[in-house]
């Protein structure tokens, strides 16, 4: 009675098998990947995902984002092979996954993400100086501010009367650790400023309020708020845009990582292989851009394709 | 009798097993959900344990100020919903209509399943924003209200008794509403003209500038009306149950000694029910700290320690839904938002613990005065 049982099971392990092994010879690789990670990055996958499908129609992207913290574990354990992250692991996230795996994971550089300090749409300020800004936010000011700044007053004439009101991320997430890390010369955050569970919910606060200041993703920015411009000791402007990120000269921003568990030596399994390539593509770098992510320059993607052994002529 | 004892004898064993197993089951439901309760007090300990041996000088979360914030946001919800609810609790036991009466009950249960995040919503994103551009006319009818219904008490009792007939006592609830519609309008049309006497023209500035008192948007006196809202039906409801509860024969005995309803209220119902109400507030104060959604939506969430009810606030609550998903399982700041949940679960354990302890005190109580509660 056990043993049609048992040989259908093998039959169907056989066929799987056999559907795995031509669909990767077939260039066509089907199945579904499973990822596990940030939230920031939800669009972004889930729009990479699309494209994937249309693609490689028998290929499914999995997606839960539950925030960069997610992806480590999910990877240790086995769970998933591919984990999104706004930051980089954290030296103990590393040695925890070696520890059960024996290699470290792949990082890869997948997209940029700016920080951007916005206020209400009719509020006249144009820019603030680093200084500036560590004063704004901060307790301890060590950018180097003389005087804490808590009144729109001291910033000019011609802004809103009252108090500067404070908006930003909670303090567990990569957005808040990054504006702490730059912005605020790794000082102290006021405890003032209104923590916000997600870039989208500040930008709603400072859009309803002419007194707000607060940073937020560059990708979440709509019309009912205005992206101020870091102020130089001499006066030049830097605007948050693509280019200036890019080129390194908007300092407040952050690399985007997809991290993968790949053993040194083998190559990649073949769904796997396709989304890469996908992500890692101008078509792939097309999505960054229109999710309003600063997409990579071209060298990084490169040489990013080399290491994974990817095609290096772009298509 | 004795012919059919082996069967009756078999059959009573059998039904006493059955009792028996029954009896062992619920037992063992009970004890089991008293020990999952525990099982999470002594999973939180452990998990925020080895903050112990953490090495000074790395990031502490500022418990103090999320436990303020937890104090503050609650105290402020039982100054909104006490005097409301025991009010209203004090009316329907004892001066109500029956046929309003079991009218109300029901629409105020209602009102307690309302999802806090309903309410955190309303607060969070239509209520503040109001309340921010319209402070002077909150101020208005917070100054307004209370002595517009003593008026409408004085008013009644000037009018002569005919009149008096056509608004009785137990149908207050029904002809009171469209006076107080009345006295909010007039507060709310006068408040341009209160606010250029009293303050000069604005309020907000001369909050700030006068008093140097900061206004945010969402702030502790929005959390405490939102969630003063949903702690009003539980407080209300047991509040209303301890009242009612107290044996008749008291009342009746109060007033057929000369006793006035007043009277009875005040020096017979009220001081023995008063642990049942003092466990109603108490109740009332647990859901209050316990809450999450309502002060995550209103509170601004900023992690200050003021007096100030215009100011924004950070509770344990709060602060732990939005950080725990993406600490770092096992980092100092896991660790933190742990023993943060164990503070909680400390806090609200106590005051149901000690409200429950008093009911049931409460009901012994009335048991021995011949009542059926």
């Amino acid at each position: 009675m056990a043993s049609p049982v048992r040989h259908r099971l093998l039959a169907g392990l056989l066929l799987m098998a056999g559907l795995f092994v031509g669909s990767a010879m077939a260039d066509h690789p089907t199945g579904t990947l499973d990822t596990v990670g940030s939230d920031t990055m939800a669009g972004l996958m889930l729009r990479w995902g699309e494209r994937l499908a249309r693609e490689h129609p028998g290929l499914r992207l999995q997606l839960q984002a539950s925030g960069s913290a997610s992806a480590p574990p999910a990877l240790t354990a086995g769970t998933t092979r591919l984990g999104p992250m706004s930051r980089p692991m954290t030296e103990g996230e590393r040695q925890a996954f070696i520890a059960q795996h024996g290699y470290p994971p792949l990082e890869l550089v997948v997209a940029k993400d700016a920080l951007v300090v916005v206020v209400h749409r009719h509020n006249p300020l144009q820019s603030l100086s680093r200084e500036e800004l560590d004063a704004i936010f901060s307790v301890n000011r060590r950018c180097g501010g003389k005087h804490a700044i808590t009144r729109w007053q001291q910033l000019g004439k011609g802004l809103p009367e009252g108090r500067i009101r404070l908006h930003g991320r909670n303090a567990a997430s990569g957005t808040h650790g990054l504006f702490r890390r730059v912005a605020l010369c790794g000082g102290q955050f006021r405890p003032e400023v209104s923590q916000h569970p997600g870039s989208a919910a500040v930008v709603a606060a400072v859009a309803e309020d002419p007194r707000a200041l607060g940073y937020a993703g560059l990708n979440h920015l709509d019309a009912g708020v205005k992206r101020l411009a870091r102020r130089d000791a001499d006066g030049a402007l830097h605007w948050p845009d693509a280019a200036s990120v890019a080129s390194g000269d908007y300092t407040l921003a952050r690399n985007l990582y997809l991290y993968v568990n790949l053993p040194p030596g083998e190559s990649l399994p073949a769904p796997e292989r396709a989304f890469l390539e996908l992500v890692l593509s101008p078509a792939g770098q097309a999505v960054v851009e229109a999710l309003d992510f600063v997409p990579l320059p071209p060298d990084v993607m490169m040489r990013q394709r080399q290491a994974l052994g990817l095609a290096t002529s772009a298509n | 009798m004795s012919d059919a004892s082996p069967d009756t004898s078999s059959r009573r064993r059998l039904r006493q097993a059955r009792d028996r197993l029954a009896t062992a089951l619920i037992t063992a439901g009970g004890i089991g959900v008293v020990v999952a309760v525990l099982a999470i007090g002594v999973f939180l300990a452990l998990e925020a344990l080895p903050l112990l041996w953490l090495p000074s000088g790395t990031e502490t979360l500022g418990l103090s100020a999320l436990a303020w914030g937890t104090l503050e946001a609650a105290a402020w919800s039982l100054v909104i919903a006490v005097p409301l609810s025991l009010g209203a609790a004090i009316h329907s036991a004892m001066f109500m209509s029956r046929r309003l009466r079991s009218r109300l009950k029901p629409t105020l249960e209602l009102m307690e399943a309302l999802p806090g995040v309903v309410i955190g919503f309303v607060a969070g994103l239509v209520m503040a924003p109001w309340v921010e551009r319209h402070l002077g006319e909150v101020f208005a009818l917070i100054v307004l209200l209370p002595p517009g219904l003593l008026l409408a008490a004085g008013l009644r009792a000037c009018l002569p008794y005919r009149w008096q007939r056509w608004l009785p006592m137990g149908y207050a609830g029904l002809w009171l509403v469209p006076w107080l519609l009345l006295v909010m309008a007039t507060a709310l049309w006068l408040s341009p003209w209160l606010e250029v006497w009293w303050f000069g023209g604005d309020l907000r500035d001369w909050l700030e500038q006068g008093l140097g008192l900061d206004v945010a948007m969402r702030n502790a006196l929005v959390v405490g009306v939102a969630m003063g809202f949903a702690v009003i039906p539980s407080v209300y409801a047991l509040a209303e149950e301890a009242l009612s509860g107290v044996p008749s024969s008291l009342a009746e005995g109060a007033q057929a000694l000369g006793a006035t309803r007043w009277q009875t209220l005040w020096r017979v119902m009220l001081p023995a029910a008063s642990p049942g109400v003092l466990a109603a507030v108490m109740i009332g104060a647990g859901r209050a700290v316990g809450e999450t959604m309502i002060v995550l939506m209103a509170s601004g969430n900023a992690a200050l320690m003021t007096l100030n009810p215009l100011d924004g606030l950070q509770s344990l609550a709060a602060g732990i839904a939005i950080e725990l998903p993406e600490a770092d399982p096992g980092g100092a700041h896991y660790r933190w938002l742990m023993l943060a949940a164990l503070l909680l679960f400390l806090f609200t354990f106590l005051v149901n613990t000690l409200a429950e302890l008093v009911r049931t005190g409460l009901r012994r109580r009335y048991r021995q005065l011949g009542g059926n509660a």
